[in-house]
């Protein structure tokens, strides 16, 4: 179970655990951890727990929210950071995430290799139909775009979207983000597309999720935040 | 066997010029009489294409020919005469290479239906395939079916194409995870081959290229006999196209060869700016 500690000047003002229900952060004294603060939002900010994953999210709060001394949209947190809030700290205290390794096994059991068939017109459309109805009942998919949020850096943009399949991290013109400054290499990292999610994987560089360096391709979370280059990224999905 | 070692220089989207370093294998396997996998690497225009048949008495072997030297005659006949027009309903901001490649493999599907329906005891026969095309530091993939097209750039190994399977198509909706699609009896259920319809949806896509990125081509008799990491190892380790085709078809076969075996790999080297720039004025094969 996770905790936070809303701190003032390193006094204690409050303490709360994370569980199931998301802790709400602002001026507002119905949050569960009110701040009372005039550069604190009334509903500045929330954690929860995703997936096995501590993220702060800001609510589109006046003056930000920050996570050590990075302002975020949405970040993972590990124990140990901060969530600045005006002139409040929350410290958090967690259990560490690591980053999905890669799994290289070898192929085991051996392969039925059948007769190939192509699905005629009609059993197409019924396997299909079938699968969508499943498909539906399982993920209720709203649209997420996977973007890559600039939070420090010299880059070409303040933010890009993922549309493609393979997304390179480097100098070249031919890069999606664009280093900019002398002795930046032509493709620093890179991060593909595969069927079960964003990958980020190195390149003249080894990057960097949530401070520390990839030993090898690494699943993104919503929330991560990527530094190579002197260049941070926070890859988060926009809906 | 059939072995190419074509070696050919090409301009990058930044105007370097990119050594582009080929080699293909296809082998029958150790199960299989005959193979019905066909390729062709056509190297002045840097044009490889890769077809898996399907059909009983061999028919196969008919339609993966048909596919691959289709698909070669087109691309070429355009390049010679610009006069050629582009059928079919080609879309978006795809280049010109791409929509070509697209409206290649939409001929060979004619060609291949036609076939079948002119000789009765072609009936059922049918064929994946998977062409690239590289043009000024551009790649241009059309496929359709399971065969894959890979990129493995800076030891990352990605798959570029979609697999046209019922399984594949189950783990993209979330049905199956990957590891039950490649347990699955039913992996050779295609939901897209060639010669099925006079009309068949291709799927294309782009890519820039980097130096010291590898294409690799193969049908799937590869990827079920060898994961993607021994694939990647082998990519890497083998620093000769023609060494690594050979070495991968040879571990599809160590572990079974269950099924026709068929590779391309093509290799974009670094051409460095040193005493081979005066090669560039001469050399620089503009498609």
């Amino acid at each position: 179970m996770a905790k936070l500690s809303l701190m003032f000047e390193n006094k204690l003002v409050k303490e709360v655990p994370v569980g199931s229900r998301p802790v709400s952060i602002g001026r507002s004294p119905d949050n569960d951890l009110p701040v009372d603060n005039l550069a604190v939002s009334n509903y500045h900010a929330r954690v929860y727990v995703e997936a096995g994953r501590l993220v702060v999210e800001d609510l589109d709060s006046l003056n930000g929210t920050f996570v050590n001394d990075l302002r975020v949209e949405r970040a993972t947190l590990h124990d140990g950071d901060s969530i600045w809030i005006g002139k409040h700290y929350i410290k958090v205290d967690a259990t560490a995430d690591a980053a999905i390794p890669w799994d290289s096994g070898r192929k085991t059991a051996a392969p039925k290799i059948n007769e190939t068939m192509v699905l005629d017109t009609k059993a197409r459309r019924d396997m299909l139909q079938q699968a969508a109805a499943m498909g539906e009942r399982s993920q209720p998919g709203r649209l997420r775009m996977p973007t890559l949020v600039v939070l420090s850096g010299r880059v070409d943009q303040k933010e890009y979207v993922l549309t493609n399949k393979l997304t390179v991290i480097g100098k070249s013109p031919m890069a999606t983000v664009r280093l900019r400054g002398w002795f930046k290499p032509q493709m620093a990292a890179q991060i593909n597309q595969r069927d079960d999610g964003y990958y980020l994987g190195t390149g003249d560089k080894v990057p960097t999720v949530n401070g520390t360096a990839i030993p090898g391709p690494v699943r993104l979370s919503d929330g991560d935040l990527i530094e190579v280059c002197g260049v941070r990224l926070n890859f988060i999905f926009r809906e | 066997m059939r072995l190419g070692v074509p070696l050919v220089l090409a301009k990058s989207l930044e105007g370097d010029v990119v050594q582009i370093v080929s080699g293909g294998l296809t082998d029958v396997g150790r199960v299989r009489s005959n193979n019905e996998d066909a390729f062709r690497i056509l190297e002045p225009l840097n044009l490889f294409v890769l077809s898996d048949g399907m059909g009983g008495e061999a028919h196969g072997e008919i339609a993966s020919s048909l596919a691959v030297e289709t698909i070669i005659r087109y691309c070429s006949d355009a390049k010679e005469d610009s006069g050629v027009t582009l059928h079919g309903a080609s879309n978006e901001n795809w280049s010109e290479k791409t929509r070509r490649l697209q409206n290649a493999v939409l001929d060979a599907n004619f060609k291949i239906f036609q076939s079948a329906q002119n000789n009765p005891e072609q009936r059922g026969m049918g064929a994946t395939v998977t062409a690239a095309w590289v043009n000024e530091g551009k790649l241009s993939i059309a496929h359709v079916g399971d065969s894959r097209a890979y990129l493995l750039r800076s030891g990352n190994l990605q798959q570029l194409t979609n697999d046209h399977s019922l399984v594949a198509e189950q783990v993209r909706r979330g049905i199956l995870t990957r590891q039950q699609a490649e347990e699955s009896d039913m992996q050779s259920v295609l939901l897209r081959a060639l010669g099925a319809h006079p009309d068949v949806e291709v799927e294309v896509d782009e890519a820039a290229i980097y130096p010291r990125d590898v294409l690799l081509l193969c049908s799937d008799g590869l990827t079920r006999m060898v994961t993607e990491p021994e694939i990647a190892g082998t990519l890497q380790a083998e620093t000769d196209a023609s060494s690594a085709a050979h070495k991968l078809v040879e571990l599809a076969n160590d572990r079974g060869g269950l099924d026709n075996v068929t590779v391309i790999v093509a290799r974009f080297q670094d051409e460095s700016k040193g005493w081979r720039s005066w090669l560039r004025r001469g050399s620089a094969k503009k498609d």
